[in-house]
């Protein structure tokens, strides 16, 4: 029963040895479940030449299980024409929901689930947002997007009531005034609506009409630095999340030191990028994903291309699962004339220019290594006088940013927010 | 399992006094309504049985096209494909989401799409036609029906009705409204809503800002309720 802490506190706070012992036990289930009815995974295993029968401890499954990738899953999809990749473990008609990723790193893919009340990925965010204070009676602002299926179940796990306003795009304006009715608990935020606040924060009260929230979540891509100031001066304590790897979410706690990986759900293991092997914890490796509870497309050791810092200590909050920090995506490093960088340097460029200071942009890139560095900003039109004055500014901070001149293609925010998916907007694009 | 234990956490607190609060729009004016935990299971219950005339049942692949904020009119459709065993997805309803509507369609057997609008029909652009080819029913809101026959179909009306939700029977005479919940009226070509029913949202002659005709009697279909008719600049 959850207590003034915690949802599940034998759960959340359960010693590492008993998580293991866990994992494992889960992890001995799913390899036959999943060799016997996923043909991709029954494919990597032969190919790798590992049998069920080799994996008889969590060890042996995290030294001998092969890797399989996002290409893996689009290339038997598209040669097997199988429309989950190989990964659907039931019969078509065994499913519940079928959703997919985002699509902002390339095509989506589908994840598939069978549930009776709850949906599977949000059931375990309900945790989280007990951790932040939503409790029976508290009003919660529904979230923007929702290709990922009910997050408001998770609301409602907390016996909260979701007012399901429109907070995606172009909606924050009328979300304000349920604000000032409903006086929330909790929001999810995203980049595209941190334009919209920005903007709208120069004729509200921000700091008033926050003041009710015992938390906000951000999620979709990274939150930058002035952002976070701002959201920091209207008095908003946020919590980052991502996803583990398709599986689940996982959030921050009050801590604010690494969003808490649900391991009962998933098999969280950081490897490096380049090669096979564990990294320690700590060091930048890939977010590699199992999933621990979904019968029907189960991850089995994926490589999420997401980069992290993963650690197994126990967290300040008590809670005893791994916590990591997203740094980037594997491959987002771009070289343009010998010259490496991250999008989030151009980020940093953009911020400190007033009329791109949301830092919407996108980094035109067909290959990894370029000859010119071609960047697609938007501006805010409501504070731009002259775009040649502004195309200046913003070449000179991306170019004492990287070193290398961009080639900028500017556009109104409106324009370049139509070109978002899922909540966010693409950060790299090949076109 | 985490589904089953967290199941059983959420289970042992005692449950919200509302599903949640919905919001629409009378001439720009923000109107918010209440939905009750058994008003959410009596609008399920009519949903499943509108999708079960149109064919729906175990195996039968949905994309149910709507918006977080709609969830007050769509989720019951949810729940009820959940409960017939109809596997489904959701498509998003801005137009730089078309894709997923397109893309669900093209890679899963759908049987049925469940309301979509213009704005995604036309950002499917070429693959609209593709897309109208190769699902059996289509249940559209007003506005995308004339993009929807352009291409071939021969929609079916799903629209919002205030805080209600109309649907139209395979007999195609106009959409259903839950009569056990909701009146409709009509005075001068203007709808008006009340509540019948014992719902968390009382309503009496609500003005909609909506144009439209109310018709009544028996369908084809059996049922005896009203039926309601937007035009496609009306309907959302």
């Amino acid at each position: 029963m959850p207590d003034d802490r915690y949802f599940e506190r034998e759960i959340e706070t359960m010693p590492r040895t008993r998580l293991a012992s866990l994992q494992e036990e889960r992890i001995l289930d799913l390899v036959p479940y999943v060799y016997e009815r996923s043909s991709l995974v029954r494919k990597a295993w032969e190919q790798a030449k590992v049998k069920p029968a080799d994996i008889n401890s969590l060890a042996d499954f995290t030294e001998r299980a092969p890797f399989i990738t996002k290409d893996d899953i689009r290339r038997f999809r598209d040669q097997a024409g199988d429309p989950f990749g190989g990964l659907l473990c039931t019969d078509y008609a065994d499913v519940t929901t079928v959703f997919s990723t985002s699509g902002t790193t390339g095509d989506a893919t589908f994840y598939g689930h069978a549930w009776d009340r709850w949906h599977p990925f949000w059931a375990a965010t309900a945790r989280d947002l007990w951790g932040i204070g939503v409790r029976p009676g508290d009003y919660v602002l529904g979230s923007g997007f929702k290709m990922r299926g009910q997050l408001y179940h998770a609301d409602q796990m907390c016996g909260a009531i979701p007012v399901l306003v429109d907070t995606g795009i172009g909606g924050w304006a009328t979300a304000l005034d349920a604000i000032r009715r409903y006086r929330p608990a909790y929001a999810q935020l995203t980049g595209l609506a941190m334009v919209e606040l920005d903007h709208l924060s120069r004729h509200n009260d921000m700091n008033e009409l926050f003041s009710c929230f015992k938390g906000a979540a951000f999620a979709g891509e990274p939150l930058g630095a002035r952002m976070r100031e701002q959201l920091k001066r209207w008095g908003v304590e946020v919590y980052m999340w991502t996803s583990a790897g398709d599986v689940t979410g996982a959030f921050e706690c009050g801590q604010h030191d690494g969003c808490h990986a649900w391991e009962d759900t998933v098999l969280l293991e950081a490897i490096d990028p380049s090669g096979t092997a564990a990294v320690a914890d700590g060091e930048l490796g890939e977010l590699v994903a199992t999933s621990l509870d979904n019968p029907i497309t189960p991850m089995v050791r994926f490589r999420s291309d997401d980069i992290i810092r993963m650690t197994r200590q126990p967290c300040g909050c008590g809670r005893t699962h791994a916590r990591f920090w997203p740094v980037g995506r594997k491959g987002d490093e771009t070289i343009v004339a010998g010259r490496s960088f991250v999008p989030m340097d151009i980020w940093r460029a953009l911020e400190a220019v007033p009329e791109t200071a949301t830092a919407l942009f996108q980094l035109v890139r067909p290959a990894r290594e370029i000859d010119e560095l071609r960047v697609r900003v938007g501006y805010d039109p409501d504070m731009t006088t002259s775009v040649a004055e502004v195309r200046d500014r913003v070449c000179e901070a991306i170019s004492a940013a990287v070193g290398v001149q961009p080639v900028l293609e500017l556009l109104p925010e409106p324009e370049l927010l139509a070109r978002g998916r899922g909540g966010k907007l693409p950060r790299v694009v090949k076109a | 399992m985490t589904l089953a234990s967290t199941t059983a956490a959420a289970a042992s607190i005692p449950r919200s006094r509302l599903w949640g609060i919905g919001r629409y729009y009378v001439d720009d004016t923000p109107v918010d309504f209440e939905i009750g935990w058994d008003d959410w299971e009596r609008d399920t219950a009519w949903a499943r049985a509108m999708l079960a005339d149109h064919g729906i049942g175990p195996g039968s692949g949905l994309v149910i096209v709507g918006g977080m904020p709609e969830s007050p009119w769509f989720d019951p459709f949810e729940t009820a494909a959940r409960e017939l065993g109809a596997p489904y997805s959701i498509g998003e309803v801005y137009p730089f989401e078309a894709f997923r509507t397109g893309m669900y369609v093209h890679r899963l057997p759908i049987t049925m799409i469940f309301g979509i609008n213009r704005a995604i029909a036309e950002a499917l652009g070429d693959e609209l036609a593709d897309v109208v080819a190769q699902v059996g029913v289509i249940v559209a809101r007003p506005d995308a029906h004339p993009v929807l026959q352009d291409a071939g179909a021969r929609p079916f009306t799903v629209t919002r009705i205030g805080p209600a939700l109309a649907v139209e029977c395979p007999d195609r005479a106009g959409a259903h409204l839950n009569g056990a919940e909701w009146i409709v009226t009509e005075e001068d070509g203007r709808l008006f809503i009340t509540s019948a029913g014992s719902r968390a949202h009382r309503a009496s002659r609500a003005a909609l800002g909506i144009r439209g005709s109310v018709s009544a009697g028996p369908c084809g279909c059996g049922r005896t309720g009203q039926r309601v008719t937007v035009s496609p600049s009306q309907g959302v």
